[in-house]
């Protein structure tokens, strides 16, 4: 019987108990029940157990709970309840029927510990789950997601990867991520990338990807590294957008921007050309123009026959000669509209030795000595014609020029330059230029340098019309009575 | 007696040489009539002869397009030379240019004193011998 007490004791201490008659009348409750229930025995006993019902379980559950007693079996569960002050309270109940002699249960004693903390904790976690699910969710929705082990294996790809990379789930899921790589970047960029998220950081950027059609497309890159308890990455969650449509735009533009950027050269360039053409007309067109008007003018004003011949007769020069600069200004323009001409595979050395039959006679008489070396270089991409017409002219040029006091030297090298273009030098030892009086106009159209009779000042403007018509550059060095050297460059070919 | 003694022209054009020598010439108020065919033959005689005042022109009509030495080279190694010529020279720039770029140049030349466009007349000539 001692025993019984000691129990009745422990129970009581230990657990939250109370006792009902079969109607659920409450008639015992003990200090730990009025403690949590907060209210005071007087105020309990006597009364429906309903009290504390909170109105949180469904009529089947409290229904089945009383079926269960009622039946005198032993009913567990967990039971929100609420105190007097409207507090709720969690409890693990075990309610026990006590039975007669007819197995009828007379009195229910139920007895109960505080699990309000548990509970709490887990609604907590649950609404923490339910939270992180959510984002979950909205992550899946809204981004391309891969989570790939700290080797770069794939093991979750959302339906979004799916989408863009055109692989199905399994077709990623084992798979090293390099198998959407586009081969875009540089392995620098790659390298740093790794390095990144293999030390625990965030790595961010802009990613070309190569889907499974080999079409690529562009993302914005974000990826996480997890890290285990020792701080090493246990896997990457990669979350992408597509930004292919912005970067295309992107591409647009700077193609956009390019191409005015050479418009805006080529009118400049044309400007000049312009600028030069007018020159060119006042300079040189304006000037038989007048001599004409003036001798005509002269003829009608004089009364001697003799002196209207005389001066009748310098008329025809003056045509003829305008005649010759408007025919070289016309060859200039139609090399200027022409830069879209072909250009040839030249041999250099049969071009060459073309254009000095031409000379034969002259180069006879002055016992010219021409030296070719053409060893590196043999072939030239360049429009054949201009390429002879260029060495005519420079040839020609140092025959005319040559001192009275040597025999010509003519020397024509070629050289290959580092950037994918050839270097043509005609060297002579003739009367040299003065570079000094005439550096800005040695390639201008109608500037002589010499006392020559047939300096025309027309060669030099023309040949470098011509080498510029292809991107060519052309420049000189000189020194009076020691010789003049041409330089040109000859672009793009292709060695 | 002419008003004035020595006129040179500095131009390589035959033709407009031969025309304006026959109309200064018609004109009779030139004595002598110096003609060079480009800048640098028309320094030498000026530095060969920049104390023999008598030898000196009075008036020089400049071509600006020129072989060897051009009308702008001439000025500028003229005016490195003025200081030390005995003489005072009209010096007009006679070109077939109508380039306001080559205008605007000579303007800034002090030693210049016009621009004349050709075709130049004998009316146009007569006044500037009689201006000065």
């Amino acid at each position: 019987m001692e025993k019984i007490t000691d129990y009745k004791y422990a129970l009581d201490e230990s657990s939250i108990v109370a006792i009902t008659d079969q109607k659920g009348i409450i008639k015992y409750v003990n200090d730990n029940f009025c403690n949590i229930s907060k209210y005071s025995p007087e105020e309990l006993i006597g009364q429906d157990h309903r009290i504390i019902n909170s109105g949180y379980h469904t009529k089947e559950f409290i229904k089945e709970l009383w079926t269960t007693i009622a039946n005198g079996k032993v009913w567990k569960g967990e039971l929100k309840n609420k105190a007097k002050d409207g507090t709720v309270y969690w409890v693990d109940t075990t309610i026990v029927p006590f039975l007669d002699k007819d197995n009828k249960p007379y009195q229910y004693v139920a007895i109960r510990s505080d699990i309000t903390d548990r509970k709490k904790g887990e609604e907590e976690l649950k609404k923490t789950l339910k939270e992180i699910s959510d984002y979950k969710y909205a992550l899946d929705e809204s981004a391309i997601m891969a989570i790939t082990d700290q080797k770069g294996i794939i093991t979750h790809v959302n339906d979004n990867f799916c989408k863009i990379s055109k692989y199905s789930v399994k077709e990623l899921i084992g798979q090293d991520h390099r198998i959407i790589n586009s081969g875009h970047h540089p392995k620098e960029f790659i390298k740093e990338l790794w390095t990144t998220i293999a030390n625990g950081k965030v790595w961010k950027g802009e990613l070309k990807n190569k889907a499974k059609d080999g079409s690529v497309y562009w993302v914005d890159t974000t990826i996480v590294p997890f890290l285990n308890s020792i701080g090493k990455p246990y896997q990457y969650v990669a979350i992408r957008s597509d930004i292919t449509e912005r970067k295309k735009g992107e591409d647009q533009i700077k193609k956009s921007n390019q191409k005015a950027i050479e418009h805006a050269h080529i009118l400049e360039l044309k400007n000049v050309q312009l600028v030069d053409f007018c020159n060119i007309v006042s300079h040189n067109l304006r000037a038989p123009l007048i001599n004409i008007s003036m001798l005509v003018d002269y003829i009608e004003q004089s009364s001697n026959e003799a002196e209207q011949k005389e001066v009748l007769a310098k008329i025809k020069p003056v045509v003829n000669h305008l005649m010759e600069v408007f025919n070289e200004l016309v060859e200039s323009i139609q090399i200027k509209q022409d830069i879209e001409i072909e250009s040839d595979q030249v041999i250099l050395k049969d071009c060459v030795e073309k254009v000095l039959i031409g000379f034969e006679t002259q180069i006879k008489e002055y016992g010219a000595d021409i030296q070719l070396n053409f060893d590196k270089t043999d072939i030239i991409y360049f429009p054949q014609k201009y390429i002879e017409s260029i060495i005519t002219n420079l040839i020609s040029n140092a025959l005319k020029y040559k001192s009275p006091n040597r025999k010509p030297i003519i020397t024509i090298k070629t050289k290959k330059e580092v950037n994918n273009s050839i270097l043509l030098s005609v060297t002579d030892n003739g009367l040299g230029i003065d570079l000094v009086l005439h550096k800005d106009q040695i390639f201008k159209i109608r500037k002589t340098f010499h006392k020559h009779p047939d300096a025309k000042g027309f060669g030099l403007f023309m040949t470098k019309t011509q080498v510029e018509a292809k991107d060519g550059k052309i420049w000189v060095e000189s020194q009076p009575e020691k010789g003049t050297t041409f330089f040109i460059e000859f672009k793009n070919q292709n060695i | 007696m002419s008003p004035i003694k020595t006129l040179t022209l500095v131009d390589d054009d035959d033709v407009f040489v031969f025309l304006t020598t026959k109309a200064i010439e018609q004109t009779n108020l030139v004595d002598l009539i110096k003609v060079f065919g480009n800048g640098l033959d028309a320094l030498k005689f000026l530095k060969e002869n920049k104390n023999n005042v008598d030898a000196l022109p009075e008036i020089i009509l400049l071509d600006l397009s020129m072989p060897i030495m051009n009308g702008w080279q001439f000025l500028e190694e003229y005016t490195k030379l003025n200081p030390t010529i005995g003489k005072k020279i009209t010096i007009y720039i006679c070109s077939s240019s109508i380039s306001p770029d080559d205008v605007t140049r000579a303007k800034t030349i002090s030693e210049v004193s016009d621009y004349i466009i050709k075709p130049i007349t004998k009316d146009k000539l007569i006044d500037l011998i009689k201006k000065l």
